[in-house]
């Protein structure tokens, strides 16, 4: 802590003033006062102290009273006016003057009489005096030749002084800015009232009679990390995809987590024992759903329906088809909706929860996100389907996409989307294909439904750069403060 | 999906392409080929529908015709055998249908004893329902003697099992041998066991479980007999994709007569399928313009036999496909015979008007707010179990709505949320090491009897969280949400939170939210160390 005296040197010196002198005068102290301050900031680090020693030059007594009077020459000259008779000059002093009048080519004597000559221009002697009578100089501000012609005369003479600079340190300043002005009291907090009516200079204050200095900060120091509440990230990405799809003219729809395996399977024509309906792939719940009307689906599925297909033989259970599941897809959802609307067109699509039953690590949850859109219209064909998968990862973001046939249990024909990313080549970006006439069919849906589907998490995991799908879901709250708001879409 | 392992040096000698034409056009025929090639073979995955290109064989085929090379339909000469199998009645409530092959003059190299090895496990799951449906055999046919006989047998039956030297009773199998663990679940309740004998008694196969060691194929094995059972017709597609893979290898297909008392046949039955299929319907469904010559030359590519008769297609589908149940089927080869990458995309035309849902217009408020309030989202599982979310809540016994899982996968799910609040505690045990405070929230779905509800959550930690901080953030939530009206604040008797310090919120008697000062006894289950005030309320139902 410093004291008060060696503060307000302190803030002397930060505010630029170097001379141990002036300080003292500034601050109404002692000069040794002030240089026994700085001395002990030099020490804590705060001042640089450098101490010089010089050749300074003053006025002599004598010096001192030309200096005031003026030369004996110059007052002689203005003594003798026009011209003057030696005889009438009395005073001894002026008598001095008389050599050096002549001396310096002032005036002549003729007969008697002194008459001035020329200009008799201010000399150099006469700066040099003029600038000695306000204190003791060193010689760069001096002219030589006028300060010899002084020294010459003895009217001036020298003497070795010692001078001290002072100059502030940047821990100085750190410190000196901490205390505020010297006279004025610092501030930090600006009350009210010095807003109202305070009389502001730059940054000092003078309010209720008394000096303020508002301390200057430094502005380049760091400051306490804050977060704003935010969205999640991957709920941003979701909802970067909600308005590609709203953009593009779907409307969305959204269904029940607990399905009825009759829309979940069932009504998408998988058969009862495919693989995919086994315990180990799904979450099957210990109860029964009610179903719609299932003879078309039933009939669909053991003779083919009147479709010219063959249909999957064997026999179909109702009861197999009310056993309920969590949804394994959004699919179930989209084909309830198309046979609740089965006139064209229709344009939906919806992003939710799907489940499966899958050990959890670094890649699998058993629970993630599902995009999913159809379009059913008349004249739709698979073509179209690959024109609108195109438009919808050009606009997220993928511009280069290609398509590999694909397999999926209820489009035919069904088609895999790849889009070329940086560093990791073709990557598999969902499916997509045109739904059976096995799946429309029953409901009584006869315009051909492009159907595409697409794992939300997949894309987090390569626009989020994610190497652990967890994450997503039992979040890192320090990852979710620093990814920033702003990102590549 | 079943991965197919392919030598390059194979396939070239199969095919008659090089192996960089093969690879450049593979993937477009409908595989998904493996990042990590080796220097001699890569791995590829077939779609579950194709289980015709589960061996190296069925994929040199159907490439050979991609690449047209070889295209239209393969025919697969069938002479006539003398081997002759008796289907016994004892048999016939147990795993009633058999289709059989005998198969002639072949070498087999490692290579290609790996490759029938693979196509018979990848027949399991793809067509098989991992043997229940269908099952294979393949035998050394030198080492027994026809006619055989499929019935079925006394579980005490004895014989010697591959991979075994000492004979075991059939029942003994069930419980010994590996594939016996793995399989005999098939089996349950069956008081007779599938076998197929020799005219010697000697025991060829105990399907769908093992062989008899006696048949046993090796390096020196150049004749087989081939046995597929099942419950399903599926069985005759298996067999003839074994038999013809066999015969792309250079073996020579000669029939069995099967012997049953509804009727006799001849096996296998190559006979191709006839379909008729219209040109205009393809363009349609496909979007391309193809006039029936054309359709026919992109289905000869996928070695379909096709022949144009007007406007029609008259399609010959190999009897090797299984996947053929619909004329869009045959499309979808055409369009790949045509190549995906030639199919030229263009934007449908149909013109809508697109809409949000009124629940994610309402979540979107609901996350407007909260945030708004300097909160963090969230989006935790909606699976849990109920110790967290009843026991550690203090909130048992779990009510009646809440949905489980038959048959979960790890104890951490077992049923799905019916609030929010137990996942966002999770959250703050999992970033204790974070500077506090710490505010999060979630506005996600729970179910309850079966219907899913939305509500939002938030809690703050941190050491001075109290009541009057959430109070002022219920406030807040209601007051934007415009539920203010009607409102009634009570006090909560839910065990959740400290006594006295925690609020019900009903609309018209029912309770549609809470909030208040948890527990320190809930904290310390989660291993929570500083207080936390929450919230929680419902916005919404589908």
């Amino acid at each position: 802590m410093l004291s008060e005296s060696d503060a307000r040197v302190l803030r002397a010196i930060s505010d630029g003033l170097y001379d141990p002198k002036i300080i003292a005068e500034k601050l109404n102290m002692k000069v040794e006062a002030v240089r026994a301050s700085a001395d002990a900031l030099a020490e804590s680090g705060l001042v640089r102290v450098t101490k010089s020693v010089r050749e300074v030059f003053s006025l002599t007594a004598e010096g001192q009273r030309y200096g005031k009077e003026g030369l004996p020459e110059r007052r002689l000259l203005q003594e003798i006016a026009s011209g003057k008779p030696m005889s009438e000059l009395k005073d001894p002093n002026i008598k001095i003057g008389l050599g050096w009048l002549r001396k310096k080519g002032w005036a002549v004597i003729q007969a008697g009489v002194i008459k001035p000559i020329g200009t008799a221009a201010k000399g150099k002697d006469e700066e040099v005096l003029e600038s000695l009578l306000e204190g003791a100089k060193s010689c760069e501000s001096l002219d030589s030749s006028g300060l010899e012609a002084l020294k010459s005369r003895g009217l001036v003479s020298s003497s070795k002084a010692k001078e001290w600079r002072y100059e502030i340190t940047p821990e100085g300043r750190r410190v000196a800015s901490e205390i505020g002005d010297a006279e004025a009291q610092s501030l930090t907090v600006i009350a009210s009232g010095m807003i109202k009516s305070g009389d502001w200079d730059g940054s000092n204050l003078r309010y209720n009679g008394k000096l303020y200095h508002a301390r200057p900060y430094d502005v380049t120091l760091a400051a306490d990390r804050i977060y704003p509440g935010k969205k999640h990230p991957y709920q941003r990405l979701i909802d970067r995809m909600r308005g590609i799809m709203l953009e593009m003219g779907f409307s969305e729809i959204k269904g029940q987590v607990v399905q009825s395996s009759f829309w979940n399977f069932d009504a998408l024509f998988q058969p009862q024992d495919h693989p995919a309906r086994e315990m180990q792939d799904t979450f099957y719940l210990d109860s029964k759903a009610e179903i719609p009307d299932y003879s078309r689906v039933k009939e669909m599925h053991e003779h083919g329906g009147g479709i010219g297909s063959t249909g999957w033989g064997g026999s179909w259970s109702p009861e197999v088809a009310r056993q309920e599941v969590l949804r394994t897809h959004t699919t179930g959802v989209t084909i309830k909706y198309l046979a609740e609307h089965p006139m064209p067109p229709v344009k939906v699509f919806g992003i939710d929860r799907v489940y499966r039953r899958e050990a959890i690590d670094a890649t699998h949850t058993p629970e993630f996100e599902q995009l999913e859109g159809v379009i059913m219209d008349e004249g739709v064909s698979f073509r179209h389907l690959l024109g609108f998968l195109k438009e919808f990862y050009l606009k997220m973001g993928f511009e280069e996409v290609r398509f590999r046939p694909g397999y999926f249990p209820y489009t035919e024909p069904s088609v895999e989307p790849e889009v070329f990313i940086d560093g990791l080549g073709w990557v598999e970006l969902g499916g997509a294909g045109v739904f059976r006439k096995e799946v429309t069919a029953p409901f009584g849906i006869e315009q051909r439904v492009l159907a595409w589907g697409l794992g939300v998490s997949r894309v987090a995991m390569l626009k989020l750069g994610l190497k652990d799908l967890r994450l997503l879901y039992q979040s890192d709250i320090q990852w979710l403060r620093e990814t920033p708001l702003s990102i590549e879409s | 999906m079943p991965v197919v392992r392919l030598y390059y040096e194979d396939m070239e000698r199969l095919i008659g392409a090089s192996r960089d034409t093969i690879m450049s056009r593979m993937a477009m025929m409908g595989a998904d080929i493996g990042k990590r090639a080796e220097s001699d073979h890569v791995d590829v995955e077939f779609f579950p529908d194709r289980p015709d290109l589960y061996s190296p064989e069925g994929v040199a085929r159907a490439m050979q015709g991609f690449l047209g090379l070889k295209t239209g339909l393969v025919k697969y000469p069938v002479q006539k055998g003398s081997v002759v199998l008796q289907v016994e009645e004892s048999v016939k409530s147990v795993r009633p249908i058999i289709g059989c092959a005998v198969v002639r003059g072949l070498q087999f190299s490692s290579e290609a004893i790996e490759s029938l090895m693979g196509l018979q496990e990848d027949l399991h799951w793809g067509l098989g329902r991992n043997r229940r449906k269908v099952a294979i055999g393949v035998h050394d046919i030198s080492r027994v003697k026809p006619p055989f006989r499929y019935l079925g047998a006394d579980p005490e039956r004895k014989f010697v099992p591959l991979d075994f030297t000492e004979e075991l009773s059939m029942r003994e199998i069930l419980k010994e041998h590996p594939k016996g663990k793995d399989y005999g679940h098939i089996l349950d309740g069956c008081e007779r066991y599938p076998l197929i004998v020799d005219a010697n008694d000697d025991v060829l196969s105990f399907p769908p479980i093992i062989n008899g060691d006696l048949t046993r194929v090796t390096d020196d094995t150049h004749d087989l007999f081939i046995d597929v059972t099942g419950t399903d017709p599926m069985v005759f597609k298996a067999l003839n994709i074994v038999v013809t893979s066999l015969a792309e290898r250079g073996g020579k297909i000669e029939s069995v007569l099967v012997k049953r008392s509804e009727g006799d046949f001849m096996s296998p039955n190559l006979e191709p399928a006839r379909w008729v299929v219209s040109a205009d319907e393809a363009n349609q469904l496909i979007g391309f313009d193809l006039t029936a010559e054309e359709l026919a030359d992109c289905l000869k590519m996928m070695r379909f036999g096709a022949r144009a008769e007007g406007s029609m297609v008259e399609v010959m589908v190999p009897a090797y496909r299984a996947d053929i149940m619909h004329s869009w089927d045959i499309f979808e080869d055409a369009a790949k015979g045509f190549g995906y990458d030639k199919l030229v995309a263009e934007l449908p035309k149909t013109v809508t008007i697109g809409s949000a849902h009124p629940a994610e217009l309402r979540r979107e408020e609901v996350r407007e707010i909260t945030i708004g309030l300097g909160y963090l989202e969230t989006m935790p599982f909606t699976l849990t179990n109920e110790k967290v979310h009843f026991e550690w809540m203090r909130r048992m016994p779990a009510p009646a709505g809440t949905t489980r899982v038959l048959h979960p996968i790890s104890e951490l799910h077992t049923i799905l949320r019916t609030s929010l609040l137990s996942s966002l505690l999770e959250i703050f045990a999992i970033n204790q090491h974070h500077p506090l405070p710490q505010r999060i929230f979630a506005a996600g779905d729970v179910v309850v009897d079966k219907k899913t509800r939305m509500h939002l959550a938030a809690a703050s930690i941190h050491s001075s969280a109290s009541f009057s901080e959430i109070r002022s953030i219920a406030d807040a939530v209601m007051r934007e949400m415009g539920l203010g009206d009607g409102m009634r604040i009570v006090p909560s008797q839910d065990g959740a939170f400290l006594p006295g310090r925690g609020a019900d919120l009903l609309k018209d008697d029912r309770k549609v939210g809470l909030f208040g000062e948890l527990h320190p006894l809930v904290l310390r289950s989660f291993g929570l160390e500083q207080p936390v005030v929450a919230l929680e309320i419902e916005w919404g139902e589908l």
